[in-house]
């Protein structure tokens, strides 16, 4: 715990406690654990006088932050306009069936984030699905979930080389 | 002074005061759910709308926060008004379709029924208006409650949609709450008071006299710190219920005047 106050601290210095701030020191907060841990929040909010409420109600607002622990990989979907059209939710249907996953969730055994976006900027090659940065075009809901299931068998290999 | 012609009538305000500050003068009503003369307006339920005159043109505007800054003409009864009125409370009724409150305001604006299909989300029956939000934040200091989420999911919350600690239990949001969602529950026998649907809960304090339940804990504390009356004596007083309270300001003064005589 004096450790975690140790984070807030340097997180909050570096904005020179400057309010205005406060969603750079999220994300730093986030870039250092992964997601927004409560005990966290909470010391954020004190050290900058701010009520916690505040902090949750822009925690809340931005997709990009989280208050769950991600999963060991992230999944991102598109389901801008032109993915949509091209099959985007029947894809994302698919995955929330067979793995048991909300968009914006986490599956139990922390497998992967399964996050839904409006375009990535590659609507040529639509619908696209992101697994770790990678990007996979024409995407099927058949291909879809064989790439997750790729996942889930390679675990060991694959938290090796989830680095590179 | 700026003088405002509502609906043909001449009504003279301060500058600044808004359109239903002259409305109100006027006696010309305007319906309204999220003003309240103890917070700045946000104009958010778009209840109060009225036709401002533009010249050639006339524009809808929000006239619990319209400041009159110089000579204006608006009509609160004309179709477009009215039409725009009865649309708005239409989508509230689908908002919070248990409101009582909401269903009388719609019987008085003659909106009887609503079109569309009611919002079934975690927090139905609230319209948004952020009241409770407000006040808890500017009057009470202590912003144990706030917006979460964003869009359709937008929702009034305890941080983490957990008990608020932050919340002493005052029920100023639920005193506030124009469409009645927000409740204060006494728990009687923990002795306790809850602020539904947050779950909050503080102790009360019992009078030492007739064992009734009076205000929390902390907002006896909170009311102490605020006043500058942290005397002894008041504090002795605050311990008893309003009633007691009552009952030994008037013996002391029967005694006062008794030796007197």
């Amino acid at each position: 715990m004096a450790q975690d106050d140790k984070i807030i601290e340097q997180i909050v210095d570096r904005y020179d406690a400057d309010v205005g701030m406060l969603i750079p020191m999220m994300q730093d907060l986030q870039a250092e654990c992964g997601y927004l841990p409560l005990e966290q929040l909470h010391s954020l909010a004190k050290q900058l006088s701010l009520p916690l409420s505040r902090l949750y109600a822009v925690a809340t607002f931005y997709a990009s932050f989280h208050l769950a622990p991600k999963g060991a990989h992230e999944v991102t979907l598109c389901v801008g306009t032109v993915c949509y059209l091209k099959g985007a939710p029947k894809i994302s249907e698919a995955i929330s069936r067979e793995f048991h996953v909300e968009t914006g969730g986490t599956t139990r055994d922390r497998l992967f984030t399964f996050q839904a976006v409006n375009c990535v900027g590659a609507c040529a090659v639509a619908p696209v699905m992101i697994v770790d940065g990678k990007y996979y075009n024409g995407v099927t809901p058949a291909s879809a979930l064989e790439v997750l299931y790729g996942l889930g068998k390679n675990e060991t290999s694959v938290e090796k080389d989830g680095e590179t | 002074m700026p003088t405002v012609t509502i609906d043909g009538c001449k009504v003279t305000v301060k500058k600044d005061e808004t359109i239903l500050d002259a409305a109100r003068k006027a006696g010309i009503w305007i319906p309204t759910l999220c003003y309240h003369p103890a917070v700045p307006s946000d104009a958010s339920c778009r209840l109060c709308m009225v036709e401002l005159d533009r010249g050639d043109w006339r524009q809808l505007v929000t006239s619990c926060n319209y400041p009159v800054r110089r000579d204006i003409v608006v009509y609160v009864s004309s179709e477009r008004a009215e039409a725009a009125r009865r649309g708005v409370m239409e989508l509230l009724l689908a908002r919070a379709p248990e409101s009582g409150e909401l269903k009388a305001l719609a019987e008085r604006m003659g909106v009887y029924e609503t079109r569309y299909p009611n919002v079934t989300e975690s927090q139905r029956n609230c319209i948004l208006c952020g009241l409770c939000v407000s006040v808890c934040e500017q009057i009470i200091g202590k912003a144990a409650i706030g917006f979460a989420g964003r869009g359709v999911d937008r929702a009034v919350a305890a941080p983490f949609r957990q008990p608020s600690e932050d919340c002493i239990g005052c029920g100023a949001c639920a005193a506030i709450c124009p469409v009645g969602t927000i409740k204060i529950r006494i728990h009687a026998d923990e002795q306790e008071v809850e602020i539904s649907p947050f779950k909050s809960r503080a102790k009360l304090l019992v009078c030492e006299q007739c064992g009734a339940l009076v205000a929390s804990k902390q907002v006896s504390e909170q009311a102490l710190t605020r006043s500058n009356l942290n005397s002894e004596e008041f504090r002795a007083s605050l311990r008893l219920c309003p009633k007691c309270r009552r009952l030994q300001t008037a013996g002391q003064l029967g005694a006062a005047t008794f030796y007197k005589k």
